[in-house]
């Protein structure tokens, strides 16, 4: 069986995080990394002894059979279309699209296309959030009721000219950070979110910088989505959930999960976290596994659309202090 | 090409079930058969893995697609078992501990020499990977040199109908809760530090359970170097604790210190279906199948390959059981090595 052939478009800290999982994956290869900064595009290309390149076309041109779309997230709808009508299989960032219409557009792309287009909701490969969803699919929890799902951090500052800091460009944390957390409140209660009422707050990282919706899902379940960019910055990043069912609870926070604390003389202690980079490993083993198989999406387009919906609405809904229901709202 | 294992030996049923999955799912490696004396042993490996039951134990060994064996028997049949298959060309994966006497072991030893094969002792801790990654700042210097060590691997008393009767039986597993738990706590400190043991005492009784073997145990002991100490390899976890076994390694060095813990990677979880009251869901990577992994490949490359530990560690960390055994027994410390009888 030969090696496929895999590009990634985009530079920076999350294709940093796929590049080191396409070369943990075997039966993989990486041939390109894309971005239009140069050095962006040389240093993490080195890391794998790839091919350094400006942008998609190039990445094609090289020669892949998959590509991870890495970049910011107004431009993955035209980056996933175009991979797609070009016959490669497609490993999208989250958010699928930053706007509705360029979601559905990437829908159709896929419907159409004979590549797999998986969206890269990366909770779901999380060892922690695989097996809370193992739990509930074992019936430890019953049916699952309500959940809380919280991930808070200080304003990120690893992005491209600090593009995440520009509501227009990234949504704010709603839409880049809590689309984690309402894909993953969706696929653990396998229901279709039907409502979503949300309230905000500005902090010093900017406007609506930390939200809190609330989301009612098809099958009565409820479910808490913390997000916020505006913690202090020795906060790091922290996330933490909930699990009621009928039958049981479920529960955890990364500040009870580092396995490992080192002291050495006097420089500041680290806690070793057990997540790691396993998400993203496990993320794009998934991916091509299902390409090998020739089977369905691990992630498909439909669910990436829902997250963003969910987040879409959550950000109107704190905009016009309005519940929202997504039983219509943003339907194609 | 795979590598074809077989399950000499049942009785270890937990980890013989264990080690069976792994191969089952193994790109590497293949289950050939599984044999017990008791052949009621046999049958969770047929429903889970559909693996063939043969009746005779040479015969499962000469089959010629076999290349190793896992013995997962009671400790005092280790010897036989894994002679069987050392006599017949066939690589050994043996349940820790290697055996229930220095005598056993040395002999083991010497027939996988005799055979040309190679002899792993199932040391699981070894690959969990918060000890990899322990070991990897020891080696760094990044502790400077170790000064003191707690550490500890306490779990539920082994008791039926869970367990086999055979854990709990002086004759047959060599003792109790302290050569069963501390060979794996004594491996990890000597694979940390790569310092042997060279003076060990112990207190050691059964306390808790009403056995006939020993329940709770506290050992301390002296590294070559002066590094100093003490591990807990204690049955003493109760019911209704949310973990059932934990591995956690406390570590003081001359510039710095280190404390890992495995229960710490774990959900909280409390459900009707599942124990009473909080449990801890473990997410940790399946250290049974990376050593599984490591075993096949070292079989693959002829040599024993890091991290795997062979027979003279599982040697060594039964001296150190048997010592502390003595230490208790005599109520003196006790130096290593043994002089030679």
């Amino acid at each position: 069986m030969t090696d496929l052939r895999a590009g990634v478009v985009g530079a920076g800290f999350i294709a940093a995080a796929h590049v080191n999982a396409y070369g943990a994956t075997p039966g993989v290869r990486l041939v390109a990394v894309a971005d239009p900064v140069a050095d962006k595009a040389m240093e993490l290309a080195a890391r794998a002894d790839a091919k350094a390149v400006a942008d998609l076309e190039q990445v094609l041109a090289a020669g892949v059979d998959v590509v991870s779309v890495c970049t910011p997230s107004p431009t993955h709808a035209d980056l996933v279309v175009r991979a797609l009508e070009a016959g490669l299989h497609v490993l999208c960032e989250k958010p699928i699209a930053r706007t509705l219409q360029d979601a559905q557009r990437v829908e159709q792309a896929s419907r159409r296309a004979s590549g797999l287009l998986m969206i890269g909701h990366v909770s779901r490969f999380e060892p922690d959030h695989r097996r809370a969803k193992d739990l509930v699919e074992a019936g430890h929890l019953g049916e699952v009721r309500m959940l809380s799902h919280s991930t808070t951090s200080s304003m990120p500052g690893w992005s491209e000219g600090d593009w995440l800091s520009d509501q227009e460009e990234s949504g704010g944390p709603l839409v880049d950070l809590a689309v984690h957390s309402f894909d993953f409140a969706a696929w653990l209660t396998d229901s279709e979110p039907i409502r979503v009422h949300a309230v905000g707050a500005d902090t010093a990282a900017g406007p609506c910088t930390y939200a809190l919706a609330t989301v009612r899902y098809a099958n009565g379940a409820i479910a808490l989505v913390e997000t916020s960019w505006g913690h202090p910055v020795s906060y790091g990043f922290k996330l933490s959930s909930e699990v009621v069912g009928t039958d049981g609870r479920l529960s955890w926070d990364y500040d009870h999960l580092a396995g490992g604390t080192l002291h050495v003389a006097e420089r500041e202690v680290t806690r070793w976290e057990p997540l790691g980079d396993r998400g993203f490993r496990a993320e794009v083993r998934a991916f091509v596994d299902a390409i090998r198989a020739s089977a369905p999406s691990p992630v498909p387009a439909s669910a990436g659309v829902t997250a963003l919906r969910t987040s879409l609405a959550a950000r109107e809904s704190v905009r016009n202090g309005t519940m929202v229901d997504l039983t219509t709202w943003g339907r194609a | 090409m795979t590598v074809g294992v077989a399950v000499l030996g049942c009785a270890h049923v937990s980890h013989a079930w264990s080690y069976a999955r792994s191969l089952s799912v193994s790109s590497t490696a293949r289950l050939v058969g599984v044999f017990d004396v008791d052949p009621q042993l046999c049958e969770p490996f047929v429903r889970d893995f559909d693996a063939p039951v043969y009746p005779d134990a040479a015969a499962l060994v000469e089959e010629a697609d076999v290349d190793a064996v896992v013995v997962c028997s009671a400790t005092a049949d280790h010897r036989s078992y894994v002679e069987m298959a050392a006599e017949r060309g066939r690589h050994v994966l043996c349940e820790k501990p290697l055996a229930t006497t220095v005598h056993d072991a040395a002999a083991m030893i010497a027939a996988c020499q005799r055979g040309g094969v190679q002899l792993h002792c199932a040391f699981v801790s070894r690959f969990l990977p918060l000890v990899q990654q322990a070991r990897t700042v020891l080696q760094a210097g990044q502790l400077g040199d170790v000064i003191g060590m707690v550490a500890g691997n306490r779990g539920r008393p082994p008791l039926p109908p869970q367990y086999p009767d055979w854990i709990t039986s002086p004759s047959q597993a060599g003792g109790g809760a302290l050569i069963d738990h501390s060979v794996h706590v004594t491996d990890v400190l000597r694979h940390l530090t790569g310092r042997e043991v060279r003076r060990v005492s112990a207190e050691v009784d059964s306390l808790l359970w009403g056995l006939s073997v020993d329940d709770v145990a506290l050992m301390t002991m002296t590294f070559d170097g002066g590094a100093v100490a003490s591990i807990d390899p204690s049955w003493s976890v109760p019911a209704g604790n949310p973990w059932d076994y934990d591995f956690y390694c406390r570590i003081l060095g001359s510039v710095g210190s280190l404390s890992i813990t495995d229960t710490a990677e774990s959900l909280q979880l409390v459900s009707r279906h599942v124990g009473s009251g909080l449990r801890n869901v473990s997410f940790g990577a399946d250290a049974d199948t990376a050593m599984i992994e490591a075993f096949t490949a070292s079989i693959r490359s002829g040599t024993v390959l890091d991290p795997c530990a062979d027979g003279t560690d599982g040697l060594r960390a039964l001296e150190v059981a048997l010592a502390g055994y003595e230490s208790a027994h005599q109520r003196q410390m006790v130096d290593l090595p043994r002089p030679q009888p």
